[in-house]
């Protein structure tokens, strides 16, 4: 038995004293105290072969719990409190079903499972449950409980799983995306970031991986007046979105980027570095400039339909000798505009094919026999600014041949034939009726005539003859199909007249 | 706040000893069953605060103190005698 000092302390009352002396002499106690003057008081355990296994458990990193038969804990050590959120005096006395979400441990068997514990924030905290069943002084039986925090391995799984996707993200993201380190320096870069880069760039500041160009995309003006070094410190410290700039490389020369920043931020919202996003817009800039010049040039041709219209309208009126006449043949015209500019917003403006052009202005016109219509020559690409003036000198013909011509007779014919001249810069194309009524030279006086002649002078630089033979009309028009250099195509519909 | 007539008990163990434990566990059934919604128990673990031993001047563990009602009354053991603890408790039945 280890030597203890009674004398020194205090005496409790007498009956007490025999009282102690009693309990220890019969083995009631297993601990006895030895209290000396000024000195912390000293806990002597009479079982000495325990000591090594006590401080185990009261130092252990799991945490462990005793409980009797009836669910209430007689003792935990500091990790089980802990784990609880709770003072090991507030846990001791209370059931320990009480401590967890659900019944809690299975008591008086020997199981392992997982459960979660309640925090005081009512928050629950998942662990792994041990319970072993074991007897004291034969008389009691007691279960041992240890807890394992699972939050940790959970967490550490969140993290791996986190990890992953961010590197899936990366490796997936169709724009470059750089993370920058605290210090500056990259630590993570997405495919299409190694390709950009003029270096290996994990490991480099953002400027010595992509040094930017101090000219040249609009904003980038803005940039330029900060050093490499500085722009790297911006870059880390201030969220910035869409600076547009160049990349100092050689093969990138040509491309435009939106240069955007953003915090990294961690569980705490401390800023742990930032990520760095370069879009290329190279694609979206050349749109948005075609855009503006389609917008420009529609604007222009417009201008200019609006002119013709007002022109054909006043030259209709002046040949018209009645409203009825008028009216017909200013809507026929107006239909002739309108299929130039169908054929050419269907070829979104690039042009026509000469037989296209020529079959779209002669479909409304039936003709019995397909022999009575025919179309001869080489294939033509009309640029657009030659559309709209043929359609028009077509439309002319063919309402001429309806009315006086071929076209006005059952057996009439028209053959059409045309091919290139002059190094394939000019078209010549002859139209020739036949069967028509006899061709007088009064017919010659109208306006058709007149107009013909005038767009295909002014409009496509050519002549235009007709020879009124008395079988049937002969027009040749020659006109100029390849645009004389440095010609303006969207302005040719011009109406000068 | 404790009814006039409740009971404040002061348990002295150490750390997880078996009568230490055990004595625990007995007091816990004597009270529920002797007072229910009459104690209060404060259990002193003199491995983790030495120091407390002061207070009482415990010299053997377990040590049961009544603080309430007064006088103070001890009793060492692991409170396995419950006819023992009602007597040396002074603790009268419901």
């Amino acid at each position: 038995m280890p030597e203890f000092e009674l004398t020194s302390a205090r005496p409790p009352l007498f009956h007490d004293a025999d009282e102690t002396v009693r309990a220890i002499h019969h083995g009631h106690v297993d601990a006895v105290v030895v209290i000396k003057d000024q000195e912390v008081p000293q806990v002597i355990l009479l079982q000495g072969a325990d000591e090594p296994y006590r401080i185990l458990v009261e130092h252990m990193s799991e945490g462990a719990l005793t409980c009797g038969t009836d669910g209430v804990i007689l003792y935990v050590n500091d990790r089980a409190a802990q784990l609880t959120g709770y003072p090991a005096e507030h846990l001791v006395g209370r059931v320990i079903a009480t401590l967890f979400e659900g019944s809690g441990p299975p008591l008086g068997v020997d199981v392992s499972l997982e459960a979660r514990l309640w925090r005081p924030d009512n928050t629950s905290l998942p662990v792994k449950v041990r319970t072993r069943s074991i007897s004291i002084d034969d008389s009691a039986t007691t279960t041992l409980v240890t807890l394992t925090d699972l939050s940790i391995h959970r967490r550490a799984e969140q993290i791996a799983i986190a990890e992953r996707f961010a590197r899936s993200v990366l490796e997936q993201a169709t724009e470059a995306i750089v993370v920058l380190g605290s210090e500056g320096h990259i630590t993570h870069a997405s495919a299409l970031a190694e390709e950009l880069a003029v270096q290996p760039p994990v490991g480099c500041t953002f400027s010595e991986a992509f040094p930017l160009e101090a000219q040249g995309a609009g904003q980038a003006g803005m940039l330029a007046c900060f050093s490499a070094e500085n722009l790297d410190r911006l870059l880390a410290a201030k969220p910035f979105h869409g600076v547009e700039v160049k990349l100092r490389s050689e093969r990138l020369a040509k491309r435009s980027f939106l240069l955007s920043a953003g915090p990294l931020v961690d569980d705490t919202k401390a800023c742990i570095g930032s990520i760095v996003t370069l879009t290329d817009i190279t694609e979206r800039k050349h749109a948005e400039e075609q855009q503006a010049m389609l917008v420009a040039e529609l604007n222009h041709r417009v201008k200019n339909i609006l002119a013709i219209v007002r022109s054909v309208a006043n030259q209709t009126a002046r040949s018209s000798a009645s409203l009825d006449s008028f009216t017909t043949a200013f809507s026929g015209r107006l239909q002739a505009l309108a299929l130039a500019q169908d054929i050419l917003t269907q070829t979104r403006w690039i042009g026509a094919g000469l037989k296209e052009l020529l079959t779209a202005v002669l479909a409304p016109y039936r003709f019995a026999d397909t022999r009575l219509l025919t179309l001869h020559g080489p294939a033509i690409l009309l640029p657009a600014s030659a559309v709209v003036p043929l359609s028009m000198a077509f439309h002319e013909l063919t309402t001429n041949a309806v009315k006086y011509g071929a076209l006005s007779q059952e057996d009439g014919r028209i053959d059409i034939a045309w091919r290139l001249t002059d190094a394939d810069q000019m078209v010549e194309l002859i139209w020739r009726e036949r069967g028509g009524p006899k061709v007088e030279l009064g017919n010659s006086a109208g306006w058709g005539t007149q107009l013909i002649k005038r767009v295909i002078a002014y409009d496509l630089d050519g002549v235009s003859e007709f020879d009124f033979d008395p079988l049937g009309l002969r027009c040749t028009l020659r006109f100029r199909v390849q645009d004389a250099p440095g010609s303006d195509v969207t302005s040719s519909a011009s109406a000068t007249q | 706040m404790m009814d006039i007539d409740g009971y404040n008990l002061r348990l002295y163990v150490a750390g997880q000893t078996p009568k230490s434990i055990a004595a625990i566990a007995n007091l816990k059934k004597i009270c529920e069953k002797h007072l229910p919604g009459r104690y209060e128990i404060e259990v002193v673990d003199l491995i983790k605060d030495p120091a407390q031993a002061r207070r009482h001047q415990i010299v053997a563990i377990p040590t049961l103190i009544r603080q309430l009602p007064e006088p103070l009354k001890r009793i060492i053991g692991d409170l396995s005698n419950v006819e023992k603890v009602l007597v040396g408790l002074d603790i009268r039945p419901n």
